[in-house]
């Protein structure tokens, strides 16, 4: 009997670290290098799959982002996974596979971008910031909805590329060196440039505190 | 200032960042200020992407879209000509027709070198047995390793009475769905004289009638690799590759190759699917041209049924039939309307 309560024991916890791998991005990207070294030197198409899975969502907006349509997006992110399929064996070496999938598709994007619109400088100074907007969850059910609108108003009211920023770090779960490496800036203005998103942030739900709370907050 | 050195800190803390002393750092001012600790749950918990969302449907039928492209750009590596896009329909059955030659020579080729793969299986090649099918009747038969096939109408399986050596083999002509008994020792491959289908167990459906000019394999559950035109291709469950075919006899000059073809099954109503239906006495179409509809039905049924209009050809059915007769089956798509038909003394139906 005990035997077979050890067992269920073991059970749940598989499905606890299946829901962490699924929940948490960087777990997420550890599993995206897993995957990308396993179809690099074994040809393995599922793992290409798995990639596929992974990362889609994230690079769609990136590079929805740069070339300012989901639907151009969604192309460049198909080229992007092309292209590392026929180029699969160089690129075996590869140091952050991560990283290298990010850039290229910020390389596709801006000149997805430049070919339609010669005249438009390209740059990560000027976003589609639309793309990038997101904002807690509500069913999480310690927020309401007002609270929602003005933490989506405190980013909108953020510079272009802290939004993207913010973005890399929250949503895609990127480290400040492969934020710093993806957008040619050094980790210390990442780090800057999170703490002024987080400051807007925290100003803009702080705003909304209970009166109690605020007060308790001032005369401190 | 003390306020942005939290803002900092909690910063380092959503980016995963954050040294040990600085987390202690971070505990000792959040305890001080309760409502940075309210910043701190909602910063922490996960936000949702308020443009567009993808639910992982869409996410796989962008994976289904991308692979498609995969397979066109690698079929154009050689040094053809790049196939155009069509979106007509009519055009692209025209075309298949007119391409099929290019496929057969292709085909040919690899058709040669797997038999050039197998050549230590000539020296004794196990007895093989035959199983055939009527139109009009479907059969099963489970293989001496636990596999069961069931073989659909106009149909043939070639298959050894023991299974000996490396692999263990059958070929194809029709169609057959199989659940491949587990050996991972001794693969299982499925040949047809389109395709090669390599298995370790699993379940899947394998369409391969010469006069359909292409060879279609759905996979159920498992994992399948199909070996066709020097290339490989691995199916997900759920997904089917359709092959371009023809018979080497209509082997002309240079013509394009559709390209090989990767899309999801065709569910029709509740857990009923299109490829595999006819497994379970279920005949299933869905948005079917009523010529391609009968093709399916005169070997369903073993009949013969003609147009006396062209028009008619075109009209689009779905259905599942499973207890009804030829006339009652008929009947039904007769009374969704757009056709009548009569039936003459040699029993030849005739729509118009």
């Amino acid at each position: 009997m005990q035997a077979a309560g050890y067992t269920g024991n073991n059970v749940s916890l598989i499905n606890t670290t299946i829901l962490i791998v699924y929940f948490c991005s960087m777990i997420n990207n550890e599993l995206a290098r897993f995957h990308f070294r396993r179809f690099c030197t074994e040809s393995d198409m599922s793992a290409y799959d798995e990639l596929y899975r992974l990362l889609y969502s994230r690079l769609v907006h990136l590079s929805a982002a740069i070339v300012g349509s989901f639907h151009l997006a969604e192309e460049v992110v198909s080229d992007v996974f092309i292209m590392i399929w026929q180029k699969r064996q160089e690129l075996a070496a590869v140091d952050n596979p991560v990283v290298y999938i990010y850039i290229s598709t910020r390389n596709r994007s801006l000149n997805t971008v430049q070919q339609q619109k010669r005249h438009r400088h390209t740059s990560l100074e000027l976003l589609d910031t639309d793309a990038l907007a997101m904002s807690p969850d509500p069913e999480h059910g310690m927020i309401s909805a007002e609270i929602i609108q003005k933490i989506e108003a405190a980013i909108r009211s953020l510079p272009d590329r802290c939004q993207l920023i913010f973005r890399l770090v929250k949503q895609d779960g990127l480290r400040y060196k492969e934020v710093a490496e993806l957008l040619d800036i050094s980790p210390k203005t990442v780090d800057a440039q999170l703490a002024i998103a987080v400051k807007k942030i925290a100003a803009a739900i702080r705003l909304d505190m209970p009166q109690e709370l605020a007060q308790a907050f001032l005369f401190r | 200032m003390m306020h942005d050195r939290i803002w900092y800190l909690l910063g380092r803390k959503v980016a995963n960042e954050l040294l040990p002393e600085e987390a202690e750092e971070l505990e000792h001012l959040l305890q001080q200020y309760p409502d940075a600790s309210y910043v701190k749950e909602i910063l922490m918990q996960s936000w949702k992407d308020k443009q567009k969302e993808f639910t992982s449907g869409d996410i796989e039928a962008a994976l289904l879209r991308n692979k498609q492209r995969l397979l066109e750009v690698q079929s154009q590596m050689p040094t053809e000509p790049i196939p155009a896009k069509r979106n007509s329909k009519v055009f692209r059955l025209s075309l298949r027709v007119a391409s099929v030659a290019a496929a057969a020579v292709l085909l040919f080729l690899v058709s040669r070198i797997w038999l050039g793969r197998g050549e230590n299986d000539k020296r004794e090649q196990p007895a093989l047995q035959q199983l055939v099918t009527k139109t009009g009747s479907r059969t099963y038969i489970k293989l001496t390793d636990g596999t069961s096939v069931w073989l659909n109408a106009g149909s043939k399986l070639h298959y050894p009475k023991q299974f000996e050596g490396k692999n263990r083999e059958v070929t194809l002509e029709g169609e057959a769905y199989f659940e491949v008994a587990t050996d991972a020792n001794h693969p299982f491959i499925v040949k047809t004289n389109a395709c090669s289908i390599r298995v370790l167990g699993t379940s899947f459906n394998v369409r391969f009638y010469p006069d359909e000019k292409m060879a279609t394999t759905s996979l159920v559950t498992g994992s399948i690799e199909v070996v066709a035109d020097r290339r490989t291709v691995r199916l997900q469950p759920n997904e089917k590759l359709t092959i371009p075919y023809s018979l080497p006899a209509t082997n002309t000059a240079n013509v394009e190759t559709p390209p090989i073809k990767l899309s999801t099954l065709t569910p029709v109503k509740d857990n009923i699917v299109v490829e595999t239906a006819w497994k379970d006495n279920k005949l299933a179409f869905k948005k079917l041209a009523l010529s391609e509809v009968v093709q399916l039905m005169e070997r369903w049924y073993g009949a013969e049924i003609h147009f006396k209009s062209e028009q008619k050809k075109s009209l689009v059915f779905s259905g599942v039939f499973e207890n009804e007769s030829l006339t009652e089956a008929l009947q039904a798509l007769e009374m969704s309307g757009g056709f009548h038909f009569t039936k003459d003394k040699n029993n030849i139906y005739w729509i118009e």
